[in-house]
């Protein structure tokens, strides 16, 4: 079986907001069902949630839903926020694939580990 | 809001308190309908929710109004929200793998992802929550993360629910170590252990 891996910088992602990166992300899942997507920046704890309720209103025979982890904090305070709108780089990462494809992902704080296969 | 106070204060007055919103959160199977149950019958005499093995048995949010605790000479008056638990992945095979027909498994699925959606939209709308987790589980998940977070940004009081301490596999002190932010209360909500230490809690925190 072939997995293809896809890592989006954080630069890529800069100029969109958060729905439409949400879109972006589920599109791409649903299209091709071998693909993990690796965002180069935590998800907001909003997007976190609009995340799941997108995936559930698309939830389907076919699509069972993804897996998703993010580590790293959102940008909190003004300066990483600012770091953050100027295209800058934030520290952490959001794993994201289809649940068919991702069986377990686990995480601490600092680490993340994923296990993928059919 | 000064005219929120008053309202409350003259609630209390006239004898009828205003009720906050507590809502039940969770992963799918943490024992939240249990915990519903369990406080809905210990103050209400009646149970609220059914109670299942199969995920997702709760799917649209169950609500019990005005049940009023009495706890340490206080009394705090609730309306208890039992939400469906949230999950990112709701695969129809799952129910169909405990007995389900095709056509039944695929209705749940359905269902459940309404629920799913539904318990996301009341995390705007509680006054505080639990946050039920199985003690026996790694509690790391994103789904504790994501409810967390959310709440945390709302500043909605949390109290974190270890369940299910009456397992042998439970390690409660897990789920204290990774929120150490958050008061974490382990219970049984199964056989009620150290259930006053949770309405305690609740009219500690909760308000």
């Amino acid at each position: 079986m072939k997995v293809e891996l896809e890592v989006l910088s954080a630069k890529a992602l800069s100029g969109k907001t958060g729905s439409e990166k949400l879109e972006l992300i589920l599109s791409a899942i649903k299209k091709n069902k071998n693909k993990i997507i690796v965002l180069e920046e935590p998800l907001s704890r909003s997007d976190e949630k609009e995340l799941i309720t997108k995936t559930m209103s698309l939830v389907s025979k076919g699509f069972p839903g993804i897996e998703v982890a993010s580590i790293g904090e959102e940008a909190a305070d003004f300066k990483t926020q600012l770091l953050k709108f100027l295209g800058g780089k934030t520290t952490g990462l959001t794993v994201i694939g289809p649940s068919s494809l991702v069986r377990q992902v686990k995480r601490d704080p600092n680490s993340l580990s994923l296990t993928a296969g059919r | 809001m000064p005219f929120r106070k008053f309202f409350s204060w003259l609630l209390g007055f006239l004898g009828r308190r205003e009720a906050f919103s507590l809502g039940l959160y969770g992963n799918v199977n943490a024992g939240k309908s249990t915990l519903a149950n369990k406080i809905s019958k210990d103050w209400t005499g009646e149970e609220m929710s059914e109670v299942s093995e199969i995920p997702h048995e709760t799917r649209e949010v169950k609500k019990k109004e005005r049940v009023s605790l009495k706890v340490d000479g206080k009394v705090v008056t609730m309306n208890l929200l039992d939400m469906p638990g949230i999950a990112t992945k709701v695969d129809y095979r799952d129910f169909v793998k405990r007995g389900m027909s095709t056509e039944q498994a695929q209705k749940r699925a359905k269902e459940a992802t309404k629920g799913i959606i539904e318990a996301i939209k009341w995390l705007e709308h509680v006054d505080a929550a639990l946050l039920v987790m199985d003690a026996c589980e790694d509690p790391y998940t994103q789904v504790n993360i994501t409810i967390l977070g959310n709440l945390e940004a709302r500043k909605i009081p949390v109290i974190i629910v270890a369940n299910k301490i009456d397992k042998k596999a439970a390690k409660p002190e897990r789920i204290k170590a990774a929120f150490p932010q958050h008061p974490v209360v382990e219970i049984s909500a199964l056989r009620g252990d150290n259930i006053q230490g949770l309405y305690s809690a609740i009219a500690k925190h909760a308000r």
